[in-house]
């Protein structure tokens, strides 16, 4: 007798504390939740007009058929504040928008030249989101335009972005990757500002909206990466070209693969294919002046030879890699040049880098390093090796009967 | 029941009378009686079916009717001297016993021996003449293998105390016999190799067997229930088995084998959690193909105990921790299913423990329609109807299916069973409550005890030594001691490393 009660008080105190203990309850069915994957937010007057385009898994799903609608909806709404812009969603939306799988986040340009922090500090305070996706701006449209263009490959807009920027940045060096981590890491850093890749509608945006959009084989409109966006601490004042955001991911260490062309000597274009890059910045003080030196070292091999050159020669692998040398140099140095020029800030994280070799002489620098940035001297020692030519030794190209 | 010891009389009519009175006059009773040619009147009384009629005949009523001519003995004998020239001289049965009670007289006769009565006698012959329908040693249902010895045990505990015995022939073997269940007196016997068993270990089987005090035995799982250490525990602490080669391997570690009578399933103890998953091909099959085996029923067993709750939890708590791309898939197959997942793979588990129950019960001819309409309701049907989604028959199919590699049935039910609670707590606390479910199955294992030797005994308490037959199965070379648990008395079993180059 004295165990069964001694058991019942037992369950009575369990129970009690399992009623405590759903405080936390979060129990939601998956048929409950509008998945998010992309969000995009633009900045109207005063206040902030949050739009997500949220997947409609019956679409999206192998197993059912397309019955011809859009895989995904946007739902949207303008709020002072990016929170209350998301709560205010579900005036629209029948489902409590589930922000954790959020692919993309793209910024209109507006609000990048206002400043990206405020927004920030949602997606770094949520605990429910991954922090595994990209961040980018949108360049000449509003972020809701690039959310609306419908894509073809990936039935999801906000995966065609994820994985083309992706892809991109993997094998095409002028585009490059941001996750909110590294955004907030960059901005909070000294002697560095951050860049976004930015993304375009090209083409009729309007058609691109239409589903029929996709049902031709060259859509009516797509989105583009185009460049970088710099930013002063949190705000955009500017963009870099393709050759200058290549020369930036290089320098950056940000390349894992892509190709660029040399002029063969007898005329004529010969295209290397970067295989491995690496590149270090190293920071010196030189007669009491900071002297950056970019080491890089580069693996690359020759994947298409559009001119007469005689690859069989070492001494043409020599000329080539001592060509390609020299373009890296230019890339790099005329992307540092621009942005000293027409920024006149560090976005190189060259100061970061004297910061971490020399912290005192930074301490002394670090007020007016912006004027030192100007003028600060740059080397840069490049390393270009070839290691393969492919499956073929000699073009036939050098071979073809007159 | 009991007779307290009466006595026979020494009137053969009487004796008789109090036969046929106790047993009913039960129609299998045969009462034959007979007159000798030297005037003795006696009478032989056996029960039809569980005596073999060629003894009756050949070795008992043609000498006891022919016994003149073996004899030229004339003078008059009383009714005792009669028995013993009748036991030593006259019959050619091999096992003959006196008898001077009813007690043990009746556990004879429906034993099967067939039992002399004479008039003037106090006492009385009980001629072994046992001898009834037997199954055959056949195939082992429960536990088949598909390299090793393709013979189980029998109903018969003789047959399978001789199966034993072809395997290890030794004089250490040893058995010993109880008669337990006060109505029953079903022979048990308790085998064991003397010189490796430890004494305590047999000692305290023959206390824990001596407990017993039940009116019948008829299967093994009645010894199994009073003898485990907790009754209260989901998991089996008395390894059974219909393999009398898995016995032996038992034997030759130490351990001590309790056969019943009536069942082919022969008890073996200590049991350790380990040993559940141990079958025995592993010791038949390469090392490395049982290695591999046995890691993937390791496998199976986490399949089988957690695979609902960790859908049910990550679906309705962790939706973050699925890859993108699945999380839509599942949601797309959720659209539009009317329950929680929770009671989706409840329903989705009850209907499986009920087929599958089903199956096991019903006659073998309507199986074949059984498992169809199985299939179909819980395979397709439900899906199409929209009851319950796709992946959740994927779930409900791989937990069913695992829990059939495991090679011992009764783990296997403890396991089937642990899932229902651990899907509730999976509801309800989403993965912290699936490990809160974990840690205390694992204390609970930990406290577990079978004859003394701790339950997780080579992984809790680790032994470094008996590592190579518990997660692994080590190869017969480098397997030169018996496991710690059992077989400290007795440690080595290869004195010298087998090595073919010298």
């Amino acid at each position: 007798m004295a165990f069964l009660r001694k058991s019942l008080h037992i369950c009575l105190a369990l129970g009690l504390a399992s009623l405590l203990l759903s405080g936390c309850w979060n129990r939601r069915e998956l048929d409950d939740l509008a998945i998010q994957l992309g969000t995009s937010i633009d900045k109207i007057g005063n206040q902030y007009r949050v739009a997500v385009q949220v997947v409609i898994p019956g679409e999206v799903s192998v197993r059912t058929s397309s019955s011809g609608i859009s895989p995904v909806t946007l739902y949207h709404a303008t709020a002072p504040t990016v929170f209350e812009a998301f709560r205010k969603l579900t005036e629209t939306s029948s489902r409590k928008i589930y922000s954790a799988h959020i692919r993309v986040l793209v910024l209109g340009e507006s609000l990048a030249k206002e400043g990206i922090g405020e927004v920030l500090d949602m997606f770094s305070r949520n605990p429910e989101a991954r922090t595994d996706f990209y961040l980018m701006v949108a360049r000449n449209t509003t972020a809701m335009q690039v959310l609306k263009t419908i894509t073809s490959l990936e039935k999801i807009p906000a995966e065609n972005l994820f994985y083309a920027l992706d892809t991109s940045a993997k094998t095409w060096a002028p585009t490059t990757t941001v996750s909110i981590e590294k955004l907030i890491e960059q901005l909070v850093t000294e002697g560095l500002s951050p860049v976004l890749t930015g993304v375009k509608v090209v083409g009729n945006a309007e058609r691109g909206e239409e589903l029929t959009n996709i049902q031709e084989i060259d859509p009516a409109a797509r989105t583009r990466f185009v460049g970088l966006a710099v930013f002063r601490k949190d705000k955009l004042v500017g963009w870099l070209n393709e050759e200058q955001s290549r020369g930036y991911n290089y320098i950056m260490n940000n390349v894992k693969s892509s190709a660029g062309h040399l002029k063969c000597p007898k005329g004529g274009l010969i295209t290397l294919e970067t295989i491995r890059n690496t590149t270090h910045i190293k920071a010196d003080i030189k007669g009491g002046k900071p002297v950056i030196t970019v080491k890089l070292k580069n693996v690359s091999s020759v994947s298409d030879v559009e001119c007469r050159i005689d690859l069989t020669k070492p001494e043409t692998i020599k000329r080539l890699e001592k060509a390609a040398e020299e373009r890296f140099v230019e890339l790099m140095s005329s992307a540092v040049k621009h942005v000293k020029e027409t920024y006149g800030f560090d976005i190189f994280g060259f100061g970061h880098q004297l910061f971490q070799a020399h912290p005192r002489a930074w301490e002394q620098r670090k007020d007016k390093w912006d004027e030192q940035f100007e003028q600060l001297e740059v080397k840069y020692e490049v390393d270009v090796q070839i290691h393969k030519i492919g499956t073929t030794r000699d073009s036939f190209l050098n071979y073809i009967k007159e | 029941m009991s007779l307290s010891g009466k006595r026979l009389s020494k009137r053969l009519e009487a004796n008789v009378d109090e036969i046929k009175q106790r047993l009913g006059s039960s129609d299998d009773l045969i009462v034959k009686s007979m007159t000798g040619l030297q005037g003795w009147h006696g009478v032989l009384v056996y029960i039809d079916g569980l005596t073999d009629s060629t003894i009756i005949h050949h070795s008992i009523l043609d000498f006891l009717m022919s016994e003149n001519q073996a004899s030229a003995r004339n003078s008059v004998m009383s009714g005792s001297d009669t028995l013993h020239y009748i036991k030593e001289t006259v019959l050619a049965a091999g096992e003959v016993t006196i008898i001077e009670d009813y007690d043990k007289l009746f556990l004879n006769l429906l034993s099967g021996v067939a039992i002399l009565l004479l008039e003037d006698c106090e006492e009385c012959l009980a001629i072994a003449a046992e001898g009834w329908k037997d199954r055959n040693v056949s195939e082992p249902t429960s536990q088949g293998v598909v390299r090793g010895p393709m013979e189980a045990f029998t109903e018969n505990i003789r047959t399978n105390t001789a199966l034993i015995r072809r395997k290890i022939k030794d004089p250490q073997l040893w058995l010993v016999g109880r008669s337990i269940g006060s109505v029953t007196q079903t022979n048990v016997a308790v085998m064991y190799l003397n010189e490796i068993a430890e004494k305590s270990l047999v000692d305290e089987v023959f206390r824990r067997l001596d407990k017993i005090n039940i009116d019948g035995i008829l299967e093994s799982g009645y010894i199994e229930e009073f003898i485990q250490e907790s009754s209260y525990s989901p998991f089996p602490t008395v390894y059974n088995t219909e393999r009398p080669d898995t016995i032996a391997a038992g034997l030759l570690e130490g351990k001590v084998a309790i056969l019943v009578d009536g069942t082919p399933f022969a008890l073996l103890v200590p049991a350790l959690f380990v040993q559940f998953f141990q079958s025995a091909e592993d010791y038949y099959q390469r090392a490395d193909v049982s290695t591999l085996l046995r890691l993937l029923r390791y496998v199976s067993f986490l399949i089988t105990m957690l695979a609902p709750s960790v859908y049910i939890a990550i679906t309705t708590f962790h939706q973050e921790m699925l890859p993108t791309g699945l999380l839509i898939n599942l949601a797309a197959q959720r659209e539009g299913v009317p329950f929680p997942a929770f009671v989706e793979a409840l329903l989705m588990e009850v209907t499986f423990e009920i087929l599958r129950e089903a199956g096991v019960r019903m006659p073998k001819t309507v199986g074949q329609a059984v498992s169809i309409v199985g299939t179909l309701v819980i395979g397709q049907a439900a899906v199409d109807a929209g009851i319950v989604s796709a992946v959740m028959v994927i779930i409900v199919s791989i937990t069913a299916i695992s829990s059939f590699v495991i090679p011992a049935v009764n783990i296997s039910i403890s396991v089937r069973m642990i899932r229902f609670g651990l899907m509730g707590l999976a509801a309800s606390f989403g993965l912290f409550g699936i490990l809160m479910g974990v840690i205390l199955l694992v204390l609970h294992l930990n406290t577990l005890k079978s004859f003394g030797v701790p339950y997780m005994q080579s992984l809790a308490p680790f032994v470094w030594e008996d590592q190579k037959d518990t997660l692994f199965r080590f190869s017969w070379k480098n397997m030169r001691t018996r496991p710690l648990a059992t077989g400290v008395r007795n440690l080595v079993r290869q004195k010298k490393a087998t090595d073919l180059t010298k």
